[in-house]
């Protein structure tokens, strides 16, 4: 029997009976089409978790860092006020220990962004999204087209056999790479202005090819660009730090190509590639992590640094 | 913390917002903590301060609008730009879920992004298990019609109307 939208979502979370979960898997095993169909429904899901997962890596401000260091003092004091409990771990110091990470998070966290969403703040509703969140087309045309750049970069540059990159860290022996890779970063951190790390897509199946030097609409900009044992390449373009508007991690279609974009503090990412969405995305946090982990101050560290794993696969 | 933070800007996107919301959740939590029957689960427990708080703010936006908050999410949605008609564009992650009604947002949100059980989800918003299933699932069967892009406006356009 085919199963529902309801148990298909269901079977997703894991949250059918065996039989079910069984007959579903059984299902699927037969029917492509609806197999296809819970692989998207995998990487919507996968995609909404990645989306988010750069959240955790941040800095918590001030405001909330003072919050969890009163927190469990405020809370125990407040137990002994109500009288409602005692004993050596009242649910004050529980309570205390969960803000400052001594518990569970899961459970705090669920909770309290439902509260969020209650807390509104002065009268706005909740479901009133800044402009810049309005629309794909308004935040990529407030960028001023460097997103499309880079995507004509990818373009132009991609399907060349010959150069590929005007500098290459593949040809020659060990050492030879090595000290291209060093050359290559020094040479673009110069002409951007900026540190530039060669981020690591290894875990992703993606090898540094090289990189170039473009111009973009205000100075120079770069491209670094990855292949994969299939021979797909996928590009890199970092822009300059300029003024205007930061954008999220966002994801939009040129044409084939598909690209995973943001701008932090002015600075300009995107990473481009005709790749399946998942598989783009896969990049794209990776480059993400890794440049928001050389934003926090650690300009020393080498291309090596550790890189989170990859979102999960879909699930099947 | 960070998990707060992150459910709060899942919901909120805006980080300044966000970051607002998860300290008033905390303040919060804080002051009603003494009312915690210890033999339930804290998660629980917390969850539902959560969704009363929640309520109780829908309830005074829709009395400062003179609005059914229903209304109000119509009508935002309607105004809110018409990706639909944009240039073969893709709506993208973050635009699909924020046009999704916080009936559904919410549920999808907590199963996908915080990984909770549909019962641990069903008693946060004080809704029935079998709910919870289906608005995720109608989440994300309205989602993958809006990621999927204009092919199927069509689908989009009905249900905008049904919003």
């Amino acid at each position: 029997m085919q199963p529902s939208d309801d148990q298909l979502s269901a079977w997703l979370d894991g949250e059918l009976g065996a039989a079910e979960q069984a007959a579903v898997d059984a299902w699927l095993r037969d029917h492509p089409d609806d197999a296809a169909r819970a692989r998207l429904l995998a990487a919507d899901r996968d995609a909404l978790r990645s989306r988010f997962e750069p959240v955790l890596d941040e800095p918590l401000p001030e405001r909330l860092q003072a919050m969890v260091r009163d927190g469990g003092r405020r809370a125990a004091g407040a137990s002994a006020a109500a009288g409602a409990l005692s004993g050596p771990r009242g649910w004050g110091a529980r309570l205390g220990a969960a803000l400052a990470g001594g518990q569970p998070w899961r459970q705090a966290a669920a909770v309290a962004g439902l509260l969020v969403c209650g807390g509104v703040v002065g009268g706005t509703l909740v479901w009133r999204f800044p402009p810049a969140q309005a629309s794909l087309a308004a935040r990529l045309s407030a960028q001023g087209g460097w997103v499309h750049r880079a995507a004509v970069a990818h373009a132009v540059y991609a399907p060349e056999v010959r150069h590929p990159v005007e500098v290459n860290v593949v040809q020659g022996s060990v050492a030879e790479q090595k000290a291209q890779e060093e050359h290559l970063a020094r040479w673009l951190s110069k002409r951007l202005g900026l540190p530039v790390r060669l981020f690591d897509l290894r875990p992703q199946g993606f090898e540094l090819v090289g990189g170039r030097l473009l111009p973009d609409a205000t100075g120079p900009s770069a491209q670094l660009m990855y292949q994969n044992a299939a021979g797909q390449r996928a590009t890199v373009y970092l822009r300059r730090p300029e003024a205007g508007a930061d954008t999220s991690f966002s994801f939009a279609r040129d044409g084939e190509l598909a690209m995973f974009f943001w701008v932090e503090d002015g600075f300009g990412c995107a990473v481009v590639g005709k790749l399946p969405r998942e598989q783009l995305l896969a990049l794209g946090d990776a480059v993400y992590k890794q440049a928001e982990a050389e934003a926090a101050a650690r300009p020393a560290e080498g291309a090596s640094a550790p890189t989170s794993p990859p979102p999960a696969r879909p699930g099947s | 913390m960070p998990r707060l933070r992150r459910y709060a800007r899942s919901l909120l996107f805006d980080t300044g917002t966000a970051d607002d919301l998860v300290q008033a959740t905390l303040e919060r939590a804080l002051s009603h903590w003494h009312q915690f029957d210890q033999r339930r689960d804290m998660l629980v427990w917390l969850l539902s301060i959560a969704h009363n708080a929640h309520a109780d703010q829908r309830r005074r936006d829709s009395r400062l609008s003179i609005v059914d908050p229903a209304d109000v999410e119509a009508v935002q949605d309607a105004t809110q730009a018409d990706i639909g008609h944009d240039v073969g564009l893709r709506l993208d992650l973050t635009a699909a879920l924020a046009r999704l009604p916080l009936s559904q947002r919410e549920p999808l949100l907590l199963v996908s992004v915080e990984q909770l059980s549909y019962a641990e989800c069903a008693e946060a918003l004080g809704i029935p298990i079998g709910t919870v299933m289906s608005r995720v699932s109608r989440a994300r069967a309205v989602l993958r019609v809006w990621l999927d892009g204009g092919q199927r406006g069509d689908a989009v356009r009905q249900l905008r109307r049904v919003i």
